[in-house]
């Protein structure tokens, strides 16, 4: 059986059942998305790699415990590996100047991996509509939202680094968000 | 509570993890008592879990496949597993939209009108192709006497399909052995799991002809299966 063609919650259920090759094929569909998201957190190919495998581990041993009402696989896997990733970056006091960060600028998703029946769909779905949405952002927003998501500054932290007020940091922060929230929830509705 | 004391504009801060220690406090302990910030809270949360697609991506080297699949080690069971049947609650569920649910009428429909032309077909085949799909059943023995099932076999006898229903579910540390008989010998037909209400379907494969086995039968063996039946026998059929 071709298990590229079976949908998330098949390959997780494979995978509760200790189903190696479903294992392969879950990392050919969220493995970029997986490690992009923890070399953008990190900055280190090296540590990115550690949290790829922990986080795949987390998978092979806990998948039994996933729930998919509570969230899409690939949700669910985003949020351990973000989680992951800044612990990481918070036990190592990585200099905050030293952080480098960026939302993706291309819109298009170019050479989807192994696209599956989900992948083909939503994942690509969410990958363009939440860049289009952060790219509708100005500038400034869209900075300080980055170093929040991907290095998990707080807001003094953030102001701090960008030498900004602390007030206009969270102003940032907040408009980001409301916006995104709109956007987000008006192309879920029109995919609904 | 008064509108001042919500934390609605600290929300969207607190879903990204980016408030200070203080801050989260407050936060933590305003969302414990406040039913409309917990709501509004969550349509944040939804944002900040979709933010990762928003991450510049990055080609993982091809190496890092293989050291994640060593987690796994090699496959543990060479047989098909489960795959859960959908509950009646989640078909529901995804006939919910005026769309599909007109579409689910229309194929109702189809299905039906199929089913009379299949039956009446079905009454020629029997005479002009005697190579058709073999099913036994497979009837629960008194370790569980609700449990049964049925295996049908391809009519080259290469393929299987295995069908239970109302088997217990068993612990995590035990599963379902599938066992072909013929001439006092057990082969492995394949362990499986079945759902919270004991159903599950499962491939067989088998080097020999199914059709040649002279019957099969379904044990609870430790998990990842057993070389030969050590457990306690809960389906059986000829």
């Amino acid at each position: 059986m071709d298990l590229s063609t079976l949908d998330d919650a098949s390959l997780i259920r494979l995978i509760a059942h200790q189903r190696s090759e479903a294992l392969g094929v879950l990392y050919d569909r969220y493995g970029r998305l997986v490690y992009s998201v923890a070399l953008n957190v990190i900055g280190n190919a090296e540590t990115t790699e550690e949290i790829v495998q922990d986080v795949f581990t987390r998978v092979w041993e806990k998948a039994s415990t996933y729930d998919a009402d509570q969230a899409k696989l690939s949700t669910w896997l985003i949020s351990i590996t973000r989680n992951r990733a800044i612990d990481e970056l918070r036990r190592n006091r990585v200099r905050p100047e030293q952080f480098n960060v960026a939302w993706e600028e291309a819109i298009e998703i170019k050479d989807p991996r192994d696209p599956g029946p989900e992948a083909a769909t939503e994942t690509l779905f969410k990958q363009k509509s939440v860049r289009e949405a952060i790219a509708a952002l100005p500038a400034d927003p869209r900075q300080a939202l980055a170093l929040a998501y991907f290095k998990g500054l707080s807001q003094s932290e953030i102001a701090e680094v960008l030498g900004e007020p602390l007030g206009t940091v969270k102003t940032r922060i907040r408009l980001a968000m409301q916006k995104l929230r709109q956007v987000l929830s008006t192309q879920m509705i029109d995919q609904s | 509570m008064i509108a001042q004391e919500h934390v609605l504009d600290q929300l969207p801060a607190y879903a990204l993890g980016s408030l200070d220690e203080a801050e989260t406090r407050q936060v933590v302990q305003h969302l414990d008592s406040c039913p409309i910030c917990r709501a509004e809270l969550l349509t944040y949360q939804m944002v900040t879990d979709q933010l990762g697609f928003g991450a510049p991506q990055i080609e993982p080297p091809p190496s890092l496949k293989q050291k994640v699949m060593q987690i796994a080690g090699p496959a543990r069971v060479a047989v098909q597993p489960e795959i859960r049947k959908p509950g009646l609650v989640e078909v529901f569920r995804s006939l919910l939209t005026p769309w599909r649910l007109a579409g689910a009428v229309l194929v109702i429909a189809l299905i039906a009108s199929n089913l009379i032309l299949w039956q009446q077909v079905q009454g020629l085949r029997t005479v002009s192709n005697p190579t058709a799909f073999q099913s036994v059943a497979l009837a629960g023995t008194s370790a569980d006497p609700q449990a049964h099932g049925v295996m049908i076999i391809s009519s080259s006898g290469q393929y299987g399909t295995l069908v239970v229903e109302n088997l217990s579910p068993l612990d995590t540390n035990h599963q379902y052995q599938l066992w072909l008989m013929q001439d006092g010998k057990r082969t492995n037909g394949g362990v499986f799991s079945v759902s919270d209400d004991g159903y599950t379907s499962m491939l067989v494969y088998s080097p020999k002809a199914l059709n040649s086995y002279s019957g099969f039968g379904i044990t609870i063996e430790p998990f990842g299966g057993s070389s030969q039946p050590t457990g306690e026998k809960v389906l059986g059929g000829q």
